[in-house]
């Protein structure tokens, strides 16, 4: 009997602390906003502007996941939407001026990805400047670098069918829904991101570095080690990103992806990770993710005016976050 | 028993000696309370002691084998614990999972940092470990730590400590910002650590403490131990005095003859 009441209390407990959770209120705001876009446009729920959406949803998906990761050990990263736009940039114009092989020239662009995520990370850690004053010089060189090479034109991507093309960005039918592979890539890799943060010694690690530093540290937790680790990730999922939304467009753009490191910020805190580090939720992401790209979508669709935009998505990011910190408070206090 | 010996411990930061000379021992199932105003070497001290920081001259031995401590893991692997204040324990994390950081119970360890924590068996052991030090009524292995109070945080640390078998622990100003009741349960926690066979190294400010649970004081003026003596051959006033530099006891004496 006794042993019945002890089992049942945490689990009680456990079910309304998870009510309670950002990325709960995340997920019952994405609901409700998915429901107003279909009851004012019919067209949302269409399967053309479905198939649209999960287009691009990965793209920014995939940053995003590699974003949550680095703020919940403490640190964040505005080089990715550089790196989204150079890494491609440099694969093309490796294949057509320097005639490399496109799989030679798609591991060039893996390594130039590490090095930039490296650098990040070891000066953040080594030097102990903040993350976000060595990215944001980051995102000007690499944003720079991706100019200069290609004198500010965009490239044509490759676009010969062949075995990268169909791993990035083939394409294939469902019933009348049409998606591309980059949407196994992005639930592959979440599903791995989840594992990673709530279930691997590593998860352990990088909420504690978030949380507390010097804590991890005095309990021989390797740090800087995890964080430059980390920073090589969101570079590297960055520049997938770019290589898949290259080959879906056929086109490698030296300008593409500017804005996306604080779309992909804006993504990771609207489902619930803290910035200040030690909370982080994957599938908060996800549903931020889905929350941000159904929002740009939805408010075209219901006649918002272009040029006008923006001012919903930055009032919707806003209602979330004092949301988030209402209910941060509440928990607090009780 | 000896368990930690230092002998001429030396450390200096630039032209600053921030450590002089330090020599004492630890013996088994003592509480040694480690004394002195700021800027006296104590934390330079046990921050050499828990590897934060090499030394650079002098030896230490753990139960009469010399070793070298580079790392807070050395340090940790050679059974030596430190809380620090408000620095041990990660306020996200839950109970379970911060008595098991850097530690964690893990299936498939080949797969190193990827591999799988042991939920049941942190669980099982948080909770095991809780029972045991006598704190499981109030609190569930799940909990964040930043839910709980001060003195329950220390609880927490200290148990931590003395889950792993430490040999030495050491507690750097643990009753700081904690409430009287609070202070009271650590102060109390602490002699149950040392009845358990762990010996304790005990920094602080507030000598009323140390005369409840140490058993033997060591004072530190300037990078150097001054004194060291047991509580019972002592008193709150000469100790008081050996800290400060003043003879304290004499100036009584004077102003009562006056």
């Amino acid at each position: 009997m006794t042993i019945a009441a002890e089992e049942e209390m945490p689990r009680a407990k456990r079910r309304s602390s998870l009510i309670r959770s950002p990325q709960f209120s995340s997920l019952v705001i994405l609901i409700v906003l998915l429901a107003v876009f279909a009851i004012a446009d019919a067209n949302f729920l269409s399967p053309l502007n479905i198939s649209n959406m999960m287009a691009f949803l990965p793209e920014l998906g995939i940053i995003a996941l590699g974003m949550t990761l680095l703020l919940t050990a403490g640190e964040f990263d505005l080089s990715v939407g550089a790196v989204f736009g150079l890494a491609p940039v440099v694969v093309m114009l490796l294949v057509q001026n320097g005639g490399v092989d496109i799989g030679v020239a798609l591991l060039a662009g893996l390594l130039l990805c590490i090095a930039i995520g490296a650098i990040n990370g070891l000066i953040v850690t080594k030097i102990g400047i903040s993350s976000f004053l060595v990215t944001l010089s980051m995102l000007l060189v690499v944003r720079g670098a991706a100019l200069y090479i290609t004198q500010g034109f965009p490239l044509k991507s490759w676009d010969q069918p062949g075995f990268f093309v169909t791993l990035l960005a083939g394409s294939f039918n469902i019933g009348t829904f049409r998606f591309y592979t980059s949407l196994w890539w992005f639930i592959g890799l979440s599903l791995l991101a989840i594992y990673v943060l709530r279930y691997a010694k590593l998860g352990n690690w990088i909420s504690a570095i978030g949380s507390n530093r010097n804590a991890a540290v005095a309990r021989g937790v390797p740090a800087d080690a995890v964080k430059i680790w980390l920073f090589i990730l969101t570079s590297v999922l960055a520049g997938l990103a770019g290589m898949i939304s290259a080959f879906r467009i056929s086109a490698a753009s030296p300008v593409a992806g500017t804005g996306y490191e604080l779309e992909v910020i804006a993504m990771v805190v609207v489902g619930g990770t803290a910035l200040t580090g030690g909370r982080g939720t994957i599938f908060g992401t996800i549903v931020g993710a889905l929350m941000l790209r159904s929002i740009r979508n939805g408010i075209v669709l219901i006649g918002v005016p272009g040029l006008a935009y923006n001012i919903f998505v930055g009032v919707i990011i806003l209602a979330m976050l004092i949301l988030h910190a209402l209910l941060q408070k509440n928990a607090a206090r009780s | 028993m000896e368990v930690l010996r230092l002998h001429n411990l030396q450390k200096s930061f630039g032209s600053v000696r921030a450590l002089k000379s330090a020599s004492f021992t630890l013996n088994e199932g003592e509480v040694v309370a480690l004394l002195g105003d700021n800027g006296a070497g104590k934390s330079t001290l046990i921050k050499a002691i828990s590897g934060v920081f090499p030394v650079d001259r002098g030896d230490i031995y753990v139960r009469g084998q010399r070793v070298s401590i580079r790392s807070t893991r050395d340090a940790m692997d050679l059974g030596i614990e430190t809380i620090h204040q408000d620095t041990s324990l990660a306020p996200d994390l839950s109970i379970a999972r911060n008595l098991f950081l850097g530690r964690e119970p893990v299936n498939l360890k080949w797969l190193g940092v990827f591999a799988p924590l042991d939920l049941a068996q942190l669980r099982d052991a948080a909770s095991a470990l809780l029972k045991r030090v006598g704190i499981s009524k109030k609190l569930d292995a799940d909990a964040l730590v930043s839910t709980l109070s001060g003195g329950e945080r220390q609880s927490i640390a200290i148990s931590r400590a003395m889950q792993f078998a430490a040999k030495v622990i050491i507690l750097d100003e643990p009753t700081n910002n904690l409430g009287v009741e609070e202070t009271h349960g650590v102060l109390r926690f602490v002699k149950e650590v040392r009845d358990a066979g762990h010996s304790v190294l005990l920094i602080t400010h507030n000598i009323h403490h140390v005369f409840q649970v140490a058993d033997r004081i060591i004072v530190m003026r300037r990078g150097e131990i001054v004194a060291e003596q047991t509580v019972a051959d002592t008193d709150l006033l000469t100790v008081e005095s050996i800290i400060t530099g003043a003879d304290m006891s004499a100036l009584l004496k004077e102003t009562r003859a006056k």
